[in-house]
């Protein structure tokens, strides 16, 4: 199955391609995603955590389908470039780390949009919006070192 | 230069930086972190003075900056380590000079909103429109910011950095 994806032409294309479009951009793309969809959560987290008051929480949630957009980019690129070495990366520990992490990251995001479309008018932001708000950071932090050591261990 | 990278790549820091095998692979962790708190946090204040968000006043938009401004740092300092720790990659690697260039229009661009733009429209209620010179601002600001991404990410592709 890996290595019939590793043969199929599009991987074939962005992994031995030598043209900046290939490879290159497709992983420029896939890290202009992670900007987005992690800047624009912790956006949220941050207000959620206190900073920023004079911000209206509930003004926010337009702020999730930006994050949708850019998480189905990193969806899409995430899985040519996995396609392109999918023998070694589907043998590393460290992928499904990654992969659990944003599992859990992409279910903590949900649950806080529900909450933001309800517009809730909080004086003080309960403690359980609080938690999840860092458990958001901690989840996205996570993921990012857990790809970045895809390309070390 | 070349004498300069030459001195730099002796340095007992510079050898640390290379021989040892997490420092590197850490720096390059806290720079990613780094770049989704600036990317994050600017580029959500750039599309409040574009035009969108504006159930947000400008003022509020600017309260999380200093996150923005954390992240920043942590990039820079990340960033010197690798200048340092690999001084020949860099000098006369075209995407890195790019890099430096967005970098400095970023800076200036920032430098235009808080000296000549920035007090009309931080002065801006919720809903409130804001002028053009400040849509331009933010327009130029989101551009340079992925600019600075896209060298970087292209370092070893348009040059021949890792």
């Amino acid at each position: 199955m890996m290595a019939w994806l590793e043969g199929t032409a599009l991987a074939t294309w962005t992994r031995e391609s030598p043209s900046i479009w290939a490879y290159p951009a497709i992983l420029t793309l896939h890290t202009v995603g992670l900007g987005i969809v992690v800047g624009a959560n912790a956006v949220v987290d941050f207000r959620l955590l206190g900073f920023a008051p004079r911000i209206r929480i509930p003004a926010l949630s337009p702020l999730f389908r930006i994050i949708l957009w850019a998480f189905v980019l990193n969806a899409v690129t995430g899985f040519v470039l996995f396609m392109s070495d999918a023998t070694t990366k589907s043998a590393q520990l460290v992928f499904y780390v990654k992969l659990t992490l944003i599992a859990l990251a992409l279910w903590n995001a949900l649950v806080v949009r529900r909450a933001l479309r309800r517009g809730p008018e909080w004086e003080l932001v309960p403690s359980r919006y609080k938690r999840l708000a860092v458990l958001s950071l901690v989840l996205w932090a996570g993921a990012i070192t857990a790809g970045r050591l895809m390309a070390y261990l | 230069m070349d004498a300069f990278v030459e001195w730099l790549r002796a340095t007992p820091l510079s050898q640390a930086i290379v021989f040892s095998i997490w420092i590197w692979p850490a720096c390059e962790t806290i720079h990613f972190i780094g770049l989704t708190l600036v990317i994050g946090i600017v580029g959500f204040f750039d599309l409040r003075l574009i035009g969108f968000f504006k159930r947000i006043s400008v003022a509020a938009a600017r309260d999380l900056m200093p996150i923005a401004i954390a992240g920043f740092l942590l990039n820079l300092a990340t960033g010197l380590v690798f200048l340092i720790g690999h001084p020949e990659q860099y000098a006369h690697n075209a995407a890195w000079w790019w890099k430096v260039g967005f970098l400095g229009l970023a800076g200036l661009n920032a430098a235009i909103f808080e000296v000549a733009i920035g007090p009309q429209a931080i002065g801006l209620a919720e809903g409130g429109e804001t002028p053009i010179g400040a849509k331009v601002v933010g327009a130029v600001s989101l551009v340079s910011w992925f600019g600075v991404l896209y060298c970087g990410r292209m370092l070893p592709y348009l040059g021949s950095a890792f």
